[in-house]
């Protein structure tokens, strides 16, 4: 234990999304985790990830040596990383993966890392807020649980699991076995459970929301027709909301369906999620503390039914 | 060009006889999205898992077999110039899922790199660079979400570049060390004006 009282201490990196469009999802984090022994700090100073899609296509070297800037200010905390979007994991876990097993890359970046003072020593390891709940040797669905004093009962809720978290699952590397499973999951499932709301399984559950690789700004037609997609599979077993564990793909799902009815038409209203925000809201935040109204699609609906 | 292995006379006759070489491929094609992607491109036996796959080949014409089959043969000119490159949303399905084990995602982000290096990049990917550059972040902050975090108990910027500016010429001796912010720059001036 910690002179703070919590059992973990990580350095707490924000990336874009999170704070500067869902703001809940980074207030949320701080003090659900904090109620569950996790203490995020501030991990001062850190950049974009950077995005894996938009700037890794451009040239993976910069992308390398940018990743590797934001694990360095962690490595000078001498503090492991959380985070709560798969996109950031993808940067930060993958090129700290990348960096460890291959002397020729960690060369590469410190060489230029050197012209800012900074050294690349690979001290640190990198996880998903998601990953920490779900793993009993930092949390676990148990004491998830436990700290549950509004349970989200009679609510049914889907999962979007999202891409970069868990895929592609031969390189990743978690101590759960189960969270290795790409193809039907639901481990996400069992904490959606512990919130005391009704998991519910949908067509085509682990495809794409349509927003990565940098499409979602090349073509955002066929963007949102891969979301629109999941959300008509979503309508189909009528959902009360769905809970992502990335804000890339909770602006995708929630601006994207106000997109969706001007573009195409269609018109759904399925509000959409964080994980983090769920568990405040089931461990008893309200939702202006939350920032429930600044998501696209209104929650009302969803919150009638829990609170 | 076409590399046969000593088999009987009439075997290498008809292995010659099969298309494997065109005029326009380049082998260093081949060998480079291999060292760009780190993945074992060229093993590659066209099953198509990858393409069946994908939440991009339903609703365009992109087939991700097809530009594994381009790294092969190393159809240069025909992979970098295809708009359908683009489509790829990195969500790693093939990959997953792929019996030879290679990464056919990663094969696409080496053609997106080696394209860049010609210039071929849509605009967007461009933005972000510039967007990072100024500020640090792809997604910056607004006035909205200012006074939103506000009313939550944030700060009215996070705790990331926004804050701590101070940070930011790093970033941008790094962007800079690559020259990716001039080229950057130079190609949006071209597409824009």
């Amino acid at each position: 234990m910690s002179e703070t009282g919590a059992n973990h201490k990580f350095a707490f990196y924000l990336g874009c999304i999170a704070p500067n469009r869902y703001p809940g999802v980074e207030s949320a984090s701080i003090k659900a985790m904090k109620k569950l022994g996790v203490e995020l700090v501030p991990l001062k100073g850190a950049s974009c990830c950077p995005a894996p899609g938009a700037f890794g296509s451009i040239d993976l070297s910069v992308f390398y040596a940018m990743a590797a800037r934001n694990l360095v200010l962690a490595e000078q905390m001498k503090m492991d990383i959380a985070l709560v979007c798969n996109g950031c994991y993808k940067s930060i876990w993958e090129v700290n993966h990348k960096l460890k097993h291959n002397k020729d890359l960690r060369d590469a970046v410190n060489e230029v890392l050197k012209e800012v003072d900074m050294e690349y020593k690979g001290t640190i390891n990198v996880y998903h807020t998601a990953e920490l709940l779900y793993n009993d040797k930092f949390i676990g669905v148990d004491k998830v649980r436990d700290s549950v004093t509004n349970p989200l009962t009679g609510a049914r809720i889907a999962v979007h699991y999202g891409c970069h978290l868990t895929k592609p699952h031969k390189d990743r590397e978690f101590e759960k076995d189960v969270m290795l499973n790409t193809e039907h999951p639901v481990w996400m499932e069992e904490l959606v459970a512990a919130l005391g709301a009704t998991p519910v399984e949908y067509r085509n559950k682990m495809q794409c929301c349509g927003a990565g690789g940098g499409v979602r700004g090349y073509d955002i037609v066929h963007s949102l027709d891969i979301t629109n997609e999941k959300l008509i599979n979503l309508e189909d077993v009528k959902v009360d909301a769905l809970t992502d564990i990335c804000p890339f793909c909770q602006l995708q799902f929630d601006r994207g369906q106000i997109e969706i009815e001007e573009k195409f038409g269609v018109k759904h209203s399925i509000p959409v999620l964080h994980f983090a925000e769920l568990l405040g809201l089931a461990q008893g935040m309200s939702p202006q503390d939350l920032g429930l109204d600044l998501h696209g699609i209104s929650c009302e609906s969803f919150l009638q039914k829990v609170l | 060009m076409v590399r046969t292995k000593g088999y009987p006379e009439a075997l290498e006759k008809k292995l010659h006889d099969q298309r494997y070489y065109r005029e326009d491929s380049n082998p260093d094609f081949t060998k480079n999205v291999k060292a760009i992607s780190r993945t074992i491109a060229h093993m590659c036996y066209q099953c198509g898992t990858c393409t069946g796959s994908c939440p991009s080949a339903p609703r365009s014409t992109y087939r991700i077999r097809k530009f594994m089959r381009r790294a092969v043969l190393g159809l240069e000119n025909e992979a970098l110039t295809d708009p359908d490159l683009w489509l790829c949303t990195t969500c790693y399905s093939c990959t997953d899922r792929c019996p030879r084990d290679i990464a056919p995602t990663d094969v696409i982000m080496a053609m997106r790199n080696l394209a860049f290096k010609r210039d071929i990049i849509p605009v967007n990917f461009l933005k972000t660079v510039q967007s990072i550059y100024k500020t640090g972040h792809g997604v910056p902050n607004n006035d909205v979400n200012r006074a939103a975090r506000e009313k939550l108990g944030l700060t009215r910027d996070p705790p990331t570049t926004h804050m701590y500016p101070e940070y930011i010429p790093g970033i941008q001796k790094i962007i800079d060390h690559y020259k990716l912010k001039a080229n950057a720059d130079r190609i949006v001036k071209e597409r824009e004006g």
